[in-house]
């Protein structure tokens, strides 16, 4: 074992520097910036500094090598990080879009609604797009409204426009043409089996409006009547049967705005170029009128 | 530990390079959130071959340089390690550890009691503000690499202060080492 001297010794040395540093920790915190301590950092750190310049050259290398493997791991771990926070945010943005969209959409339908000489009291049901034909012979969609909803066959069906703010609002799209409990399906009035009973207005030259199959942006009024139409124009639904029965529109749907007026000196009647109100090409909200409004006159459907 | 302008210049020569090595090369190299403290495993180190009085001697300079170059409040960095080289110190003459692994362990336990006694001095001197719990990590990663670096930093020590040791460790294993049961004659039952 120790004697007593070493043991003395020992715990001598250990209170004399315990006591020096709390004594250099006391004098320090105790002096002002320019005091002895302080100086002495300060002329340590100089002294210092050219030795730790070339150290740390010396060692940027070795610094290196750990800073690429630690940024190789840390780069690793990033790009997981942001892989997942572009799928996150391309999720938020996709679903931002739709909203607008839908936004927009049901927009231009309440501004369509507000438009004058829509009928009233037409009861619409708003729908979901939930599928469309893959072909452009045979244009239709289909909606998530069905009988249970009120819906049923030949009723007429209206869309918002693609831009509702520059006036827009939208019009006619089709009518419906089958239903079942909870879906229906809507032919559209691009497909080459659909007419439309339609009227300039304000000219009130009147005809039947058909598709131009495969342009969704072209319609076209045949059997003009009542009048020179000219360009840019509005053309609704005019409320007249152009066939046997109860028309299926009431007066007054919009349908598209004369984008070109042709007359043929060896054609009887002129050929009119509609561009449709209703954004036809990116249906994703629509409305059923489930009832026939309060219009005095109604048109017919039905191939001329 | 012979006491000797030698040894003073062996200790002070390592304690110089290990300040500037920590200070300019493992500092700047994060590992996990956490840094190799090379002085620590120094201190531990000449604590651990030297005794108690040469380790906390070797404690409060260590400390001082390193204060003195990195500006941090002078006396905080000696006080602790004063205090981490006399334990470490006390530990290898109380227990007169013969085990080759040992140091790793030593090294763990006196760089987890400098990291908590540090903090625990830094909070009663000046810390106002908050801490993140990110500091426990950090201590816990540093004590696992220190850990994992004391076998090569206990042997480069033990070389360099062998001349300076009244009692070489290797020495000292090698005469614990049990006698020789095979081999000729002459040896078996002695301690070779």
């Amino acid at each position: 074992m120790y004697d007593s001297k070493v043991v003395r010794r020992r715990r001598a040395a250990l209170a004399v520097f315990v006591a020096l540093s709390i004594a250099v920790l006391t004098a320090y915190f105790g002096e002002s910036g320019g005091g002895f301590f302080h100086a002495l950092q300060r002329g340590a750190q100089e002294a210092f500094a050219p030795i730790e310049t070339g150290a740390s050259r010396a060692l940027k290398p070795v610094r290196d090598l750990f800073g690429w493997a630690g940024d190789t791991f840390d780069a690793k771990k990033e790009n997981k990080d942001l892989r997942s926070e572009v799928e996150r945010l391309r999720a938020a943005l996709a679903e931002a879009q739709t909203a607008q969209r839908d936004a927009t959409q049901l927009r231009g339908l309440v501004g369509l609604k507000e438009e004058d000489g829509f009928p009233r009291g037409t009861a619409p049901i708003a729908a979901r797009v939930i599928s469309r034909s893959p072909t452009v012979w045979y244009s239709s969609i289909h909606i998530d409204k069905g009988e249970s909803d009120g819906v049923r066959v030949n009723q007429p069906v209206i869309a918002a426009g693609s831009d509702p703010d520059a006036g827009e609002v939208g019009g006619l799209v089709g009518k419906v043409t089958s239903v079942t409990a909870g879906t229906a399906e809507v032919t559209l009035i691009t497909d080459a089996s659909i007419g439309v009973g339609a009227q300039v207005m304000p000219s009130g030259a009147t005809g039947v409006v058909r598709p131009a199959v495969g342009n969704p942006r072209d319609l076209l009024m045949e059997f003009v009547e009542g009048g020179r139409v000219t360009e840019n124009t509005t053309v609704a639904t005019s409320g007249f049967t152009i066939a046997k029965g109860e028309s299926l529109f009431p007066r007054g749907i919009p349908i598209g705005r004369v984008s070109k007026a042709d007359l043929n000196e060896v054609d009887i009647y002129q050929r009119v170029h509609l561009k449709p109100y209703a954004d036809l090409k990116s249906i994703d909200i629509v409305q059923v009128l489930t009832r026939r409004g309060t219009a005095s006159q109604t048109a017919g459907v039905g191939l001329p | 530990m012979i006491v000797s302008p030698g040894s003073f210049l062996r200790v002070g020569i390592l304690l110089l390079l290990a300040v500037m090595l920590q200070l300019s090369g493992l500092s700047q190299l994060s590992i996990l959130g956490g840094h190799v403290d090379v002085l620590v495993l120094v201190v531990a180190a000449v604590s651990y071959y030297g005794g108690s009085v040469a380790g906390c001697a070797t404690g409060f300079a260590a400390g001082f340089l390193l204060d003195l170059a990195s500006g941090a409040t002078m006396g905080v960095s000696s006080l602790v390690l004063t205090a981490v080289g006399y334990g470490v110190g006390r530990f290898r003459e109380v227990r007169d550890p013969s085990h080759g692994l040992l140091p790793v362990a030593v090294a763990a336990a006196a760089t987890g009691g400098f990291v908590v006694a540090f903090a625990a001095v830094s909070f009663m001197l000046d810390v106002g503000a908050s801490v993140s719990p990110l500091v426990i990590r950090d201590a816990i990663v540093t004590t696992l690499l220190n850990a994992l670096l004391a076998l090569p930093v206990f042997t480069g020590v033990r070389r360099l202060l062998r001349p300076a040791l009244k009692v070489d460790p290797l020495e000292l294993r090698r005469r614990r080492r049990p006698p020789r049961e095979t081999g000729p004659l002459g040896l078996r039952g002695l301690e070779v």
